[in-house]
């Protein structure tokens, strides 16, 4: 009778002893929702009053597999026609997730920014101009004032788009489109794509 | 005239003895060792009597004793000590002199872990091995395990930033060193080297660092050294006593405490326990010239344990917890490889922030669960059997800086269980013999749990780790030679999803490692050890399976599937010389590594649309390490007090002919300390420097040379004072004085920032 009595401390004790095996989850497909496969650069022509005129002319910057290791990044070559003021749109696409990020970077603008460097905006005879022109107010860089210079020096330039995320806005200079030393505002890159540039 | 008697006997006897040889011989001597019966440990402080010339002599701390000047003949021996069965032994001395190890066996259970004599070692073995413990442990309360472990000559640390640190000893980390939770193998992810141990110090009542290559005493990865973090022992007896500590750090602005209570239960003989808590708090860590933004860090840690012993049967129940949340510096992490250089070039962070106590991304979650059962039976006197099962659970959250919602989920989310056994069967017998049979298997189950937006760095995996082993040992008086083999087989199994399709991948590993030692007491003042072992280590899962970024490195990591076991030979010789005013210690060994695993730069990059990574590779290539630690102290007068110790080590990757990262360059500690006052109520002040080379043997590669050598200074006082019956330690202690600005080759952060400056810590401890 007393053994039946302790029998259940008995099981647990075997239960303890006997290996409890554990097993591993069966694996998962986790998609990538921080990876950025699409950047679009639309260009729509502005008349000398800054209303759009004619079609939106678009160039993009692809890499299906995001950042995992793979095939480099298709990028199309920019081109654009001088004297001209274009606006400048910049869409960020997540096609592994069919997500669309440039939404995500207007709702947190505070911790991005666009950054245009590279000879197509830094130098004395950089034939592009970049004002920024978010509907917000806030400098982002998702909306811009492009202006090509009646006669640039050359026609051929680098086009090199640097998104920031996580910098300090109000340090020196963070103001500036092409502020080249944006790492002095702390943060990282999540962006950094250079487009060649042909001007006609 | 009747004292005279047996001597006038002995005389007699011997000199009929003697006859035969042409002179007497009264050089002779009688040397032994004593020890525990049950465990092995050198019982210092036995009384040893030679009746015959009334001549008595004490053990010393290693259990030692010697009687010299003795001519031929017979003689009895009687050997005593508190609570233990007297030995009484016959001995004839002819020409030779005599040699024997004497086992003790307890009287009464009641005595048994209750502290009765000095410092032993929590293992017996014959590889160099160094414990923290007493006023040592005392001094590093409050610092992390890698850290509290510096203090050992050949043990400096792997770390990332202020709060992580790996202990590397002789050079190795990671999972070529072993880190034993209370008799348990800590299993975390300790693959990565963000990874910290996930083991409070203040559970510890003893750390012991052993520095030999010990696979076939722990099982397999166990290379370069293992770890032993012991608690104390439980009461046997109703013995009330609380350890109290409250400490505060200047730098990081960190609160420490830590409680620690155990008791013997009056209804039940033999019962007791010990329960165990510490919560820590530390914000921005400060260099000497700014702010390290978002390095601050959260720790809760429990631990508790029953215990009952009666004279046949040992039983011990035990769980740990170990949770922590820590920030890691904002400006290492990077998006692409321009960013990385960027900072590099600068030598400090971007951030200008001031202090907080506030965590955010990228941060790590971890907690650990670690639970114990552990029984031995003694089958007779000789024979002893033991159980002891261990149940673990590691949960690694890593976050990182993410865009919306993302930004709330981890980006690494990792559990880990690990189920351990082990049976084994030790016997020590009156004659020279010990040993240790035993069977050791570790099962484990790893999971990524969904939901992180990341493609996962490591598959799922289960595996399988069984391990048969034997060690024999040969005791007698002054020497012991211990040799022990092992077979071990261990099978992977993984599954994971590529490109959508699912890849379950099989491995299974297998390898005999063996050892042999020798422990020689060369005169009482100075001790001989030499241990040459083989161990091996199977590939890591990450090793075999990285595929992708490493976040926040701005590096791509390729694994292979077809790398091989890394296997090794390490000898290991030290001497030790103990007298009255100067102890020194010497450890010097040599490591060859066959396929050593290492992460290569490929020379080549990987362009996305968000910059330019470096990619990298793990390879194989047979290594070799080589070095020496010392460690030595002084006496000048009673108050006054000088130590030095310090460390070299070599490594080379020999198929190349260059050198590996990450290999700590040669360093030395030395200082003097003055002390005041009686016995325990002293004033204790140290004055130490800590000198540190430059890394000269740099690796081909790296993304920035190694940082210049320096010197820091740092001050201690303790203050020890019995209150009635109760004890307070007060402690003081200001470390890198001058607040100099440094970086340690060995922390990863080098790159980022500089080390920590000027940190004033007040410690009081009180036991009562």
């Amino acid at each position: 009778m007393k053994t039946i009595q302790k029998l259940p401390f008995y099981a647990l004790i075997v239960s303890l002893f006997v290996f409890t095996a554990c097993e591993p989850e069966e694996p998962v497909v986790e998609n990538d929702g921080e990876v950025i496969t699409d950047v679009t650069l639309n260009f729509t022509e502005l008349d000398a009053s800054g209303n759009p005129v004619g079609t939106t002319i678009s160039f993009t910057a692809s890499d299906p597999e995001g950042i995992e290791v793979g095939a480099s990044p298709v990028v199309q070559t920019v081109s654009l026609m001088k004297g001209k003021t274009y606006r400048l749109d910049i869409e960020v696409f997540n096609a592994i997730e069919n997500e669309d990020i440039t939404e995500e970077i207007l709702e947190e603008a505070d911790e991005h920014q666009f950054y245009f460097l590279g000879s197509a905006f830094v130098g004395s005879s950089a034939p592009l101009t970049y004002v920024y022109d978010d509907e917000s107010g806030e400098l982002i860089g998702v909306r811009g004032i492009v202006t090509v210079a009646s006669s640039p020096g050359f026609n051929n330039a680098q086009m090199r788009i640097v998104l920031r995320h996580d910098l300090d806005k109000n340090y020196p200079g963070a103001n500036n489109p092409n502020f080249e030393n944006f790492v002095m505002a702390g943060g990282e890159t999540d962006l950094d794509i250079t487009f060649p540039l042909v001007l006609n | 005239m009747k004292k005279l008697i047996p001597y006038i006997t002995v005389f007699l006897t011997t000199l009929i003895l003697a006859f035969p040889s042409k002179a007497q011989n009264c050089n002779l001597s009688i040397r032994g060792k004593v020890i525990h019966l049950e465990n092995n440990q050198p019982i210092p402080g036995a009384y040893v009597w030679l009746e015959e010339t009334k001549q008595g002599v004490v053990t010393d701390l290693d259990g030692n004793f010697l009687i010299r000047n003795l001519c031929q003949g017979a003689f009895n021996l009687k050997i005593q000590f508190l609570g233990h069965k007297e030995i009484q032994e016959k001995i004839d001395l002819a020409s030779n002199s005599f040699n024997k190890t004497f086992r003790m066996e307890e009287e009464s259970f009641a005595l048994s872990g209750v502290e009765i004599h000095g410092h032993r070692d929590a293992v017996q073995t014959t590889t160099a091995v160094t414990a923290l413990y007493g006023e040592q442990l005392l001094e590093s309360r409050g610092e992390n395990l890698g850290e509290s472990l510096k203090r050992v000559a050949g043990v400096t640390t792997f770390s990332t930033g202020n709060s992580i640190a790996k202990p590397v000893i002789h050079g190795l980390h990671s999972n070529r060193i072993m880190i034993l939770n209370n008799g348990i193998r800590l299993e975390g992810q300790q693959w990565g080297a963000e990874h910290a141990p996930e083991i409070d110090p203040f559970l510890a009542d003893e750390i012991t660092v052993i520095k030999g290559a010990e696979t076939v005493r722990f099982g397999p990865e166990a290379m370069g050294g293992v770890i032993l973090v012991s608690p104390a022992e439980i009461p046997t007896k109703s013995e009330s006593k609380t350890d109290l500590y409250v400490l505060g750090a200047s730098n990081g602005r960190m609160g420490n405490i830590s409680v620690t209570h155990q008791d013997g239960f009056k209804s039940i003989k033999g019962l007791g326990y010990r329960v165990q808590g510490s919560v820590k708090r530390a914000g921005n860590i400060q260099s000497p010239d700014y702010y390290q933004a978002n390095t601050g860090l959260n720790e809760i840690n429990f631990s508790g344990a029953l215990g009952y012993t009666s004279p046949k049967l040992g039983a011990e129940i035990y769980y740990s917890f170990f949770n922590t949340e820590l920030g890691i510096l904002r400006d290492s992490h990077t998006g692409n490889l321009t960013d990385l250089q960027e900072i590099i070039a600068n030598g400090r962070p971007f951030s200008n922030v001031g202090f907080t106590y506030d965590i955010l991304n990228p941060k790590q979650k971890v907690a650990h669960h670690l639970g114990k059962i552990k029984s031995h039976y003694h089958i007779n006197s000789n024979w002893k059997a033991n159980l002891q099962y261990g149940f673990q659970l590691n949960q690694r959250q890593e976050f990182d800086r993410r865009r919306g919602d993302l930004n709330e989920r981890a980006s690494l989310d990792l559990e880990l269980f690990t189920n351990t056994l082990d049976l084994f069967v030790d016997h020590t017998h009156p004659n020279e013999f010990s040993g240790t049979w035993g069977l050791n298997i570790i099962q484990q189950a790893n999971s990524n749990i969904p939901g992180t937006g990341v493609t996962p760095l490591i598959p799922n995996y289960q595996m399988l780790n069984m391990g048969f082993y034997g060690i024999e040992k040969y005791s007698k008086g002054p020497l012991e030679i211990e040799g022990g083999i092992r077979f071990d087989f261990r099978d992977v199994s993984t599954a994971r999803f590529v490109n959508n399709e699912l890849e379950e991948v099989d491995l299974n590993y297998s390898n005999f490692t063996a050892f042999l030692g020798a422990y020689y007491q060369l005169s009482p003042s100075l001790t001989f050890s030499t241990n040459l072992g083989s161990a091996w280590r199977p590939p890591n899962i990450n090793e075999l399976f990285s595929q992708g970024l490493h976040h926040g490195a701005a590096a791509v990591e390729i694994g292979d599937q077809e790398l091989n076991s890394e296997k090794s030979l390490k000898w290991v010789n030290s001497l030790e010389f103990t007298s009255n005013k100067s102890t020194f210690e010497l450890t010097a060994y040599a490591n060859r590594i066959s396929n050593y695993i290492y992460l290569n730069p490929t020379g080549d990059t990987f362009v996305s649309l968000r910059g330019t990574f470096n990619v990298y590779e793990y390879l194989q290539a047979n290594a070799l390490f080589y070095g020496f630690d010392f460690s030595g102290s002084y006496e000048f007068t009673s108050n006054f007090n000088a130590y030095v110790k310090g460390s070299i080590i070599r490594a080379k990757n020999t198929d190349e002919n260059n050198f590996f990262p990450f290999i700590p360059s040669d360093r030395m500690d030395w200082g003097l300390s003055y002390k005041l006052g009686q016995e325990k109520k002293t004033h204790k002040f140290t004055i130490s420097n800590q000198l540190v080379a430059r890394q000269n043997r740099e690796p081909d590669f790296d993304l920035a040379p190694a940082p210049d050598a320096y010197a820091l200074f740092n001050f201690g006082y303790l203050r020890q004072l019995p209150i009635g019956q109760n004890k307070l330690n007060l402690g003081l202690q200001v470390q890198n004085i001058f607040n100099t600005s440094y970086k340690e080759y060995m922390n990863r952060f080098r790159y980022f920032t500089d080390d920590i400056g000027r940190n004033i810590l007040l410690k009081i401890n009180y036991q009562f």
